[in-house]
């Protein structure tokens, strides 16, 4: 009996609190979002960061803060377009800027770009053309370990253009249509930077260790965005302060502190408590964002939740090799099984779209047109018609069986990802009303991703997402040279095994392409034959997600890899 | 030692204590003073029939565990649903394209007995199928079908009640839980059970013996202690056990020829059916973690022990080493023990689930009580009942196991006997 | 004694060898080598570009010579570099280790001050009211996974009442004026994260403190004491407590072994930026360098407390001597 009364008391205390808690939250939060003002604005973001040497940086974090402090020649806006930043105008084969020319026999591209003439560092040096070089130079050393090399060794080399310092005459190794997409590196400061590579650059990753973003990372001459960094604190924040030198329009805000919060369960808390001002796209989880926004309804919060559908394609990998998923028709009826409307509508509230192939929304070559691409609307009895055409027969408890065997499948899945497990049993579900078993075999995300699909050792399913950009080949997703093998050293992403003659061809023809209808032509051809097919299940396109007080004016989420800090200067609080 | 004069019983007397009362005699009435143990006892038998009968309970309540209501989400506690107009129809169209001669039957003896009063005759099981539940089974009842069962099983269907409320997929918490005491409680018994006795024979034979069996025994004991976990896991997370065993049947193969060798490949394959791959790696991982801390309780206590006035008396008297370390030295440890093993159950049960965070615990949708508590984290507000459900059975294991660890340590510790 | 002491000192800087070359291993093992996670992401690389980057990063190499050459850096007084954040090791762990040390040791202390003597009173006054209310709060703090009692605790201090921050260790870009308000400001960002720290291991400290007094306080020469005469202060502290001594300093020395890992969900709950954040995330993006330093650290740790232990069990009881 004593047993129970503590019970109840322990019962009584948690009720008592939480009640209590739904009553006040109100008030402080009403304090807390109306003292904003453009004095300052804290920014969270959930994921770790590193330092902000632009030629090495490569995790999310540290792209988003870096678009505060650097610019590139290009990147795609809000609306996903293309536009220049450091450049005056994008060069391109209509208005002559490239030129298509032959050197040695050997089809090349040859661009002018002319740099912004008031484009400065923090320390008002100018940005020249020699910036660009000495990026290039550093990146193609063999000391230095860059990820995406390709991005600068493409470029063969800079010149300038009438000894102009600001306008450079870019020779690509390749006459490929989109070199503008791959001028989005960024510029290093000849200045500082070049006696360093110099002095350390012979040493193995001798110049990422003593380069001055390591070295004295608030160098004010290493920036030459809208804002400069005045403090980094590795693992917990970074300030930023506005660059008195800056070109563009002058920033508003006059300090911007982005703190990493690293669970994403407590970034609610610090909001509401006034720790953190804005959630960023690197922070809640679609769930927590749609019960944050009706929280925000019923409660009255000064704040708004933006949705923004991106590029990224979630989906599920078919290994072809597998003996039942060799007949289309099996994968076709896998397809025509799943509710995608409905799991799109009940778990994401409408918040995401279902997918019909790789192509997000977002690109301009998207297309949900019948008559170009196959479109399968959950239809249950063309599934089960399509099994039973295949030869496979109800069993005794439900599950299809041929010559002995059931028909039996395994999704296997990054485990602890918490929407990627829901829809994984929403499907299980699905596929068991049609007869066909699907076991779940989840794995860490390094497992996952450094063995099981690389190697293409998952033995029927990958249930996981492509993160692309507006207008980008899937020629490493979709082309038989792409299929992962031992002889290849396991390089290529189709871990699918797909191997399509005709879409070969198509998108080795793509790259050379330079008229845009005409690529959209070929992108469709190659969707069709995925969407025939069906290498691979469809489902969903992802959607960023933020948090921003009302009060904040001029900001916008893109959905793609140029995130929304590339417009900071536009940001507003009064 | 002791200065009490007692006049010492006669040899006679002495027999007849000893045979009337067995040691489990003893520490069944000692333990049954315990109030709170013997309570505590009932609770976790409770739990094991609820794990055992967890089939039984779900065709009785006729509550199923997977179904999901994908449209009836994180629903609180006592929610009733009932299928809307468009589910009911849906469901009762199929039903007439696939039995279209008795559909046409039902449809007639329901006009027949006037039991639906529809504006056309031919939409009579469409009326019905939309009546309340009781309604449309009495009017069931009422008629002669052959299909009768599957009908009332329909009907059933289009309401259901969920007493703790329904999760992320719409399906019954209450189910839920009901399965996840499956993993829950046994875990928290393999756990209890593993690391008792793995850590009771480390720690006694590194106390007992000293030396260079202490000294192995307990670097190998520090070596688990210190060895970040994290790295280990994600290591045997990657282990394809079955290209392991594969090596065993080749192995098997040359042994006994081709027979053998498919015998054993059979096994294996038998093994790993239906996703139990990761099963096996989390009893291993549980066993290979959960031991440590008690054999180093027992070894310190053992440290003490062996020193004493009673072992030194035994051992002068020729006991063999296993007699003292099992009749006089375990009576002694019992209290750290039982501690450490009743407080390893909670961590055990939490940890299981921490362990699915890297696909090394049971893989969805099978359910246990320590998920269902971690997916529950990021949504605290808008379904509280998710997190606090679990927490709640996940305290009363614990409290169960902890007393009933009181209990047997007041009845088995020998200075508190006949006392 | 000063050979036993000795040739422990000696065991355990064995052991630490044979296991840091075991976390190496398997840190090689963990699949997802970062040139794999490059090719991954670049399928452009080439065949040649793999072999070139494996010479790169020296990957190409058995683990036994790679772990030899991360040995000998290391004897040169080289803790090298972190590979993710490209600053040498000891710049970066050096103040993520002071903070974790506070966080934890401070948690430590507050769980050992409430749970022993808890434990003790409900010891001396067994099945009472007083020993079940303890009890089921005990069990609570056991039974509540620590990030969830963090959440909690969030809720209520900073968002509801609004008393204490929910995250950081620092007012961020504040300027103090005094050590006074440093020591003040930096307080109240640890109130929190020592108490969600902290409740369980006081659940553990006070439950193993009142089953050893309990089996303590039924020996004999308890009652011996007591008819002699002896004041209950004295029969309790020095004849009781002495006897339960050696449980709680296991359980003492074992709970070092958790720090780093204990503390990881703490400080990631409480955005705290101490050193078990730092090694998980050094696990995650193979940083070798940092990884290996905190295993080293953590496994010394833990060795040095368990030979500590045994050093006290003689001092609890002197019966106990090692040759």
């Amino acid at each position: 009996m004593k047993n129970l009364t503590g019970l109840l008391v322990v019962a009584m205390l948690v009720a008592a609190c939480t009640k209590k808690d739904a009553g006040q939250t109100g008030e402080v939060q009403a304090q807390a979002t109306t003292k904003l003002t453009n004095n300052e604005l804290k920014i969270g973001i959930s994921q770790e960061f590193e330092n902000f040497n632009p030629l090495i940086a490569s995790m999310l974090a540290t792209t988003y803060m870096q678009r505060m402090v650097n610019r590139t020649l290009t990147v795609i806006d809000a609306d996903g377009k293309w536009v220049p930043q450091l450049a005056k105008t994008i060069p391109t084969l209509e208005n002559g800027g490239a030129k298509v020319i032959k050197i040695g026999g050997k089809e090349k591209l040859q661009a002018t770009w002319e740099l912004l003439d008031n484009a400065v560092w923090g320390d008002g040096t100018p940005v020249t053309c020699d910036d660009f070089s000495l990026a290039v130079k550093i990146a193609s050393s063999p000391n230095v370990g860059v990820g995406e090399k390709e991005v600068y060794t493409q470029v063969e080399k800079i010149e300038l253009v009438d000894k102009n310092p600001k306008k450079c005459l870019f020779t690509y190794e390749k006459a490929k249509w989109d070199f503008y997409m791959l001028g989005t590196f960024y510029p290093v400061p000849k200045a500082l930077e070049e006696a360093v590579f110099k002095k350390h650059g012979t040493q193995k990753e001798g110049y990422e260790k003593n380069s001055l973003y390591s070295k004295d990372p608030t160098n004010v001459g290493l920036f030459n965005g809208p804002y400069l960094i005045s403090e980094i604190q590795l693992g917990d924040h970074v300030t930023f302060i506005p660059n008195p030198k800056f070109y563009g329009e002058p920033a508003k805000i006059k300090k911007i502190i982005v703190k990493l919060i690293p669970n994403t369960g407590t970034l609610e808390a610090n909001l509401r408590s006034g720790t953190i001002d804005l959630i960023s796209t690197l922070g809640l989880a679609l769930d927590q964002a749609l019960a944050f926004e009706k929280k925000i309804k019923s409660e009255n919060l000064g704040y708004q939740v933006l949705f923004q559908p991106s590029t990224v394609y979630e989906h599920i990998d078919l290994n072809l090799d597998n003996p039942f998923l060799k007949d289309v028709r099996v994968r076709k009826a896998l397809n025509f099984a799943i509710n995608k409307e409905d799991l799109t509508n009940a778990l994401f509230e409408g918040k995401q779209q279902p997918a019909l192939h790789s192509i997000t929304p977002r690109d301009p070559w998207f297309t949900a047109d019948p008559t170009k691409v196959t479109v399968y609307k959950y239809n249950k009895r063309e599934a089960e018609r399509l099994l039973d055409e295949a030869g496979w027969k109800p069993g005794a408890d439900g599950i299809r069986v041929k010559d002995g065997k059931r028909l039996s499948f395994t999704v296997m899945t990054t485990a602890g990802n918490k929407t990627r497990e829901l829809v994984q049993v929403y499907l299980q579900n699905q596929w068991k009303q049609v007869g066909i078993e699907v076991n779940a075999k989840n794995e860490p995300a390094r497992v996952f991703f450094g063995e099981t699909t690389k190697k293409r050792a998952f033995d029927s399913m990958a249930l996981f997402a492509w993160v692309s950009s507006p207008e980008n080949t899937p020629k490493s997703t979709f082309s038989s040279k792409n299929i992962p093998t031992a002889k290849n050293g396991w390089s290529g992403q189709n871990y699918m095994g797909w191997s399509n003659a005709a879409v070969d061809k198509t998108l080795e023809a793509l790259d050379t392409e330079m008229k845009h209808e005409k690529r959209i032509e070929m992108v469709h051809e190659v969707l069709k034959a995925y969407t025939d097919e069906v290498p691979v299940l469809p489902l969903y396109y992802r959607s960023d997600v933020a948090v921003i007080p009302n009060q904040l004016k001029g900001y916008r989420l893109t959905g793609h890899q140029f995130p929304e800090t590339n417009v900071v200067e536009l940001w507003n609080l009064e | 030692m002791s200065e009490t004069v007692n006049t010492p019983p006669s040899a006679a007397s002495l027999k007849s204590i000893e045979t009337s009362q067995t040691f489990f005699q003893i520490v069944y009435t000692q333990f049954k003073e315990h109030k709170a143990a013997v309570l505590g006892a009932y609770l976790i038998v409770f739990f094991m029939l609820v794990a055992i009968l967890a089939p039984v309970i779900e065709y009785a309540t006729g509550t199923d565990s997977d179904s999901q209501n994908v449209f009836n989400r994180y629903k609180p506690p006592f929610s009733k649903i009932i299928a809307p107009q468009d589910v009911r129809e849906n469901a009762i169209q199929n039903f007439i394209r696939q039995n279209p001669e008795e559909s046409a039957k039902i449809q007639t003896s329901l006009l027949e007995k006037n039991l639906v009063q529809p504006v056309r005759p031919e939409d009579a099981l469409y009326d019905w199928v939309n009546l309340e539940k009781s309604k449309s089974i009495d009017a069931l009842h009422a008629i002669e079908t052959s299909k009768k069962d599957e009908l009332i099983k329909m009907v059933n269907n289009f309401q259901s009640f969920h007493l703790f409320g329904t999760d992320e997929l719409g399906r019954d918490v209450l189910m839920r839980l009901v399965y996840g005491t499956r993993v829950s409680i046994g875990v928290g018994i393999l756990v209890a059970i593993a690391s008792a006795l793995i850590g009771l024979i480390i720690g006694s034979l590194a106390g007992y013996y000293g030396g260079i069996i202490d000294t192995v025994l307990m670097r190998v004991t520090d070596s688990l202690l210190s060895l970040p976990i994290l790295p280990v896991l994600v290591v045997i997370a990657a282990i394809d056990l079955k290209k392991v065993l594969g090596g065993l049947v080749s192995v098997a193969q040359n042994l006994f020829g081709d027979t053998g060798g498919n015998l054993a490949q059979e096994m294996v394959n038998n093994i790993f059916s239906g996703g139990k791959e990761s099963i096996y790696k989390l009893v291993f991982i549980l066993c290979l973690f959960s031991w440590m801390t008690v054999a180093r309780l027992i070894r310190g206590s053992i440290l003490s022990l062996r020193e004493r006035e009673f072992i030194l008396a035994s051992k002068t008297l020729g006991a063999t080493d296993l007699t003292i370390i099992v009749r006089h030295m375990f009576p002694n440890v019992v209290a750290p023990l039982l501690v450490s093993v009743t407080l390893g159950v909670g961590d055990s049960i939490l940890f299981e689930a921490a362990l699915s965070y890297l696909g090394l615990g049971i893989q969805p949708p099978m359910p246990s009580w320590g998920n269902m508590l971690f997916n529950a984290q990021e949504l605290i507000y808008q379904a509280p009942f998710l997190a606090v459900l679990p927490g709640i059975l996940i305290f009363l294991v614990v409290v169960s196991f902890n007393f009933l660890g009181d209990g047997l340590q007041d009845a088995i510790d020998p200075k508190t006997v006949r006392r | 004694m000063t050979t036993y002491i000795l040739r422990r000192i000696l065991q355990t800087l064995m052991v630490i060898v044979i296991l840091s070359y075991v976390c190496f291993s398997l840190m090689t093992l963990m699949p997802g080598d970062p040139i794999e996670l490059m090719i991954s992401a670049n399928p452009k690389i080439t065949q040649e570009d793999v072999v070139r980057l494996r010479a790169f990063y020296g990957l190409d190499q058995p683990t036994y010579v790679r772990y030899y050459n991360w040995v000998s850096e290391i004897a040169k007084g080289d803790l090298g570099y972190s590979r993710t954040y490209r600053i040498p090791v000891t710049e970066m762990m050096g103040p993520s280790l002071k903070a974790t040390f506070i966080l934890s040791m401070g948690s430590l202390l507050f769980a050992i001050m409430v749970g022993i003597p808890l434990g003790i009173y409900c010891a001396l006054k067994p099945n009472s009211k007083m020993d079940y209310l303890v009890n089921i709060f005990n069990f609570g703090g056991i039974s509540i996974p620590s990030f969830f009692l963090g959440i909690v605790l969030i809720i209520i201090f900073s968002v509801g009442l609004g008393w204490l921050p929910a995250g950081g260790y620092q007012t961020t870009g504040m300027q103090y004026s005094s050590l006074w308000n440093e020591l003040v400001d930096k307080a109240k960002y640890l109130i929190l994260p020592i108490l969600s720290l902290s409740v369980q291991s006081i659940g553990r400290f006070s439950r193993f403190s009142r089953s050893a007094m309990v089996e303590a306080m039924r020996n004999d020469f308890i009652r011996t004491a007591r008819a002699k005469g002896m004041s209950e202060q004295v029969v309790i502290w020095k004849h009781g407590f002495r006897n339960a001594l050696i449980p709680l300093i296991t359980i003492v020395a074992i709970s070092f072994s958790s720090v780093f890992s204990g503390a990881l969900i703490t400080e990631s709950l409480f955005a705290y930026p101490g050193v078990g954040r730092l090694i998980y995330t050094s696990i995650i993006g193979n940083d070798f360098n940092v990884a290996m330093i905190s295993f080293i650290i953590s496994i010394a740790m833990v060795l040095i407390m368990n030979l500590v232990a045994d050093l006290l069990y003689g001092a609890a009881d002197p019966r106990i001597s090692y040759k």
